[in-house]
């Protein structure tokens, strides 16, 4: 005797045998819905190292909304889960099957992790991850191929105003993919854009260089670069900071200049500061510990000023988030 | 097709499934990431008549098969939720369960008044059990005089609505805390609320979270849940004919029928939601696949059905 265990999305039929194939029970394009948002099944296409310790991933992942820069998912980093109701068992009518036990479908580390979209070209979404912990641990292991899947598309993207003739995007370590991602955008958007790179040295820059010191990613998408290091072992020795204020001196229309920025909270600090004293536009992309990323667990607090009494209220990383207008955020 | 609905203290429910309080916000969060319908109830976050902004950050930290949570009751206060939430609750077409929290026995009476008339709601889940606020309920619900007191007082303010008390396993002795809850007028029982615990970063000495302590979740306290489930059920649920919402660490289908076996009437899904918010639909077809195979016609054939 046989049971077959379908699919509760797509309802496709199977074939015999033990049935693990978890990209059954997410979004792939035979059950295409139209949700905004939800649980994506993904393939590894490419992972290879941009640095020391950086990463570029590839997921291929039909069907995945539109995304804007800014924005991130929730990934899955760890080997796919095998669902229960999906496996086909075999048995006889004398000797049920004996069910072999929860620990199938776990997995460890249990919760997703919150990565920003560096890029995206179709269905394929790209995502450079610094490894840090057990979860971008595992990630680093993936090979072409692995299945995982793909919480998302999460959070507020970067507004690009229209009254913005200038962009200058500040990322400081891995708050450099989104920057990635953004001067796709304000190329599309016909912004004149730069882009100002920190890393703590040479080898934890996830950027290419050509003969003239440019970053050959942010060439591709229409920016003038400019790479620092704190030791000063690639582009210029120092903080961000520095050119971040030579390019707002230069403004002449500090109101049609935007400055966007991810990395370090201590550097976004400073580039709030040095953005909204020279009168230009400042949006920040903060990061905090995450459980769920879709706004229910309330895990991701950030202080934001408002007219109450106080003066600030909490909003959620995740989901007011997470980028932010600089002046809202109430520094600690 | 086996019949998945369960009758919990005179509410009919589709299917045994809810959210467990807290892990699910008020539902529109969810609607994006799965059909909440393929619940049989949903249960809200706790609500307390003034709103609480909660602790500080860090507020949450992953542990082996776990995580910690210190949210502090976060939420937005009686006031907000009938005029914002409830509107809200009412097109999910399915029954509501408000879980309320309070610091003395008249803020719970105060919600609990405040929600008689309200038609969507079915039932309160009386939190006294939440381990992350230093005033939260905690002390009625270790503490088996106070919990039948808080449980009779709320019972009297309940109206039409059922009321379900939400235990501790931060207990010595969690059947005498049953025991008193059922005492004190309840219709049903829920547990296991999280375990107390504590993550150190070695490096600054210091807790992780700012609470210092939060509250553990998820795969690694089921063990735990399924025991406590089971012990309660045999000593007071059952006996007293009173039914058992089971939580802790439901994550899959295999664990919602431990919970069913161990006596469980409901089944409520918290931090796998945050994983897999359509894991509830896995967890469904799974159980119907099991009754299948089983021979069995209806969920309660297996309830509480441990050998
Ligand atoms: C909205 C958002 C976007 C992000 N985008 C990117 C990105 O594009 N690329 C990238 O490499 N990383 C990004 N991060 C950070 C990334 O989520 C963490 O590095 C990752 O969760 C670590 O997982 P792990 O299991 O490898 O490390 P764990 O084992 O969980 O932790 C290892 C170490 O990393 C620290 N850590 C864990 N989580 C975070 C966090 N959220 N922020 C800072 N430190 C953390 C821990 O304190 C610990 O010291 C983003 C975070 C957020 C909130
Ligand atoms: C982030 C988070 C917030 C929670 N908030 C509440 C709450 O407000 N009230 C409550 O009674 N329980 C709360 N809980 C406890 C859950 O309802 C549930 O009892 C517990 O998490 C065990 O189930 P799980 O392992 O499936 O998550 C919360 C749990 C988590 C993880
Ligand atoms: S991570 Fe859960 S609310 Fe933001």
């Amino acid at each position: 005797m046989m049971l077959l265990l379908c699919c509760h999305f797509c309802g496709a039929g199977f074939q015999p045998a033990l049935f693990f194939c978890a990209a059954m029970l997410y979004n792939v394009p035979m059950c295409t819905t139209d949700k905004t948002r939800g649980v994506f099944a993904a393939t590894v296409l490419e992972n290879r190292p941009l640095c020391d310790e950086h990463y570029l991933i590839r997921l291929q992942t039909p069907g995945f909304p539109a995304t804007e820069a800014g924005q991130f998912v929730q990934l899955q980093c760890r080997p796919n889960a095998i669902p229960d109701a999906i496996r086909v068992v075999d048995w006889t009518d004398d000797a049920p099957p004996k069910l072999t036990g929860g620990e199938i479908a776990d997995g460890e580390p249990l919760l997703r992790r919150p990565l920003s979209l560096a890029g995206r070209d179709g269905d394929i979404l790209d995502i450079i991850y610094r490894v840090v912990g057990r979860g971008t641990g595992w990630l680093q292991r993936a090979a072409a191929g692995t299945e995982l899947t793909i919480l998302g598309p999460l959070g507020a993207p970067f507004p690009i105003p229209d009254t913005i003739s200038q962009a200058i995007l500040v990322g400081g370590g891995v708050g450099i993919p989104p920057m990635l991602y953004l001067a796709k955008a304000l190329n599309a958007a016909g912004v004149q854009t730069t882009a100002i790179c920190g890393a703590r040295t040479a080898g934890l820059m996830p950027l290419a260089t050509d003969d003239s010191g440019q970053s050959v990613e942010f060439s591709a998408r229409g920016a003038h670069s400019i790479l620092c290091t704190d030791d000063g072992t690639l582009g210029r020795g120092g903080l961000v900071t520095e050119p971040l204020a030579e390019l707002l001196a230069a403004a002449d229309d500090p109101a049609a200049v935007a400055v966007y920025s991810c990395g370090p909270e201590i550097m976004m600090k400073y580039v709030g500061l040095a953005t909204t004293d020279a009168g230009a536009q400042c949006f920040l992309s903060l990061e905090r510990s995450m459980a769920c990323g879709m706004g229910t667990c309330q895990g991701c607090i950030v202080k934001i000023k408002d007219d109450s009494e106080r003066g600030w209220n909490y909003k959620l990383c995740c989901s007011d988030g997470p980028v932010f207008p600089a002046e809202s955020i109430l520094w600690e | 097709m086996p019949d998945l609905s369960v009758n919990i203290a005179g509410i009919e429910l589709a299917n045994p499934l809810m959210t467990a309080s807290g892990t699910c916000g008020y539902a529109n969060e969810y609607a994006d990431f799965v059909d909440l319908r393929t619940l049989g109830a949903f249960v809200t976050k706790s609500i307390s008549v003034a709103p609480r902004e909660g602790n500080p950050y860090p507020r949450v930290v992953e542990t082996r098969s776990g995580m910690l949570n210190a949210i502090g009751l976060a939420n937005v206060g009686l006031e907000r939720f009938l005029d914002e939430k409830i509107p809200l609750l009412e097109e999910l077409n399915l029954p509501v369960f408000v879980n309320i929290a309070g610091t003395n026995i008249d803020d719970y009476v105060q919600v609990t008044e405040a929600l008689a008339n309200v038609d969507v709601v079915k039932a309160l889940e009386l939190n006294i059990s939440c381990p992350n606020v230093k005033a939260g309920g905690i002390q009625f619900g270790t503490d088996p005089a106070s919990a039948t007191e808080i449980t009779r007082a709320v019972k009297a303010a309940c109206g039409k609505n059922k009321l379900i008390v939400k235990l501790s396993p931060n207990v010595t002795d969690i059947t005498a805390i049953a025991a008193a809850a059922v005492e004190g007028g309840a219709d049903a029982l829920s547990l296991i609320n999280t375990l107390t615990a504590m993550v150190v970063d070695v490096e600054t000495r210091k807790p992780v979270l700012a609470n210092r302590t939060g509250g553990l979740s998820g795969p690694a306290i089921k063990p735990v849940a399924v025991h406590m489930v089971h012990r309660v059920y045999t000593q007071v649920a059952k006996p007293a004919g009173i039914p058992i919402i089971g939580m802790g660490g439901i994550q899959t289908g295999r664990d919602a029928l431990e919970f069913l076996l161990a006596g469980a009437t409901g089944l409520a899904i918290g931090t796998a939601l945050f994983v897999d918010p359509a894991c509830i639909v896995e967890i469904r077809d799974t159980i119907n696949e099991y009754l299948t195979r089983h021979g069995c016609t209806s969920i309660n054939e297996i309830i509480g059905a441990l050998e």
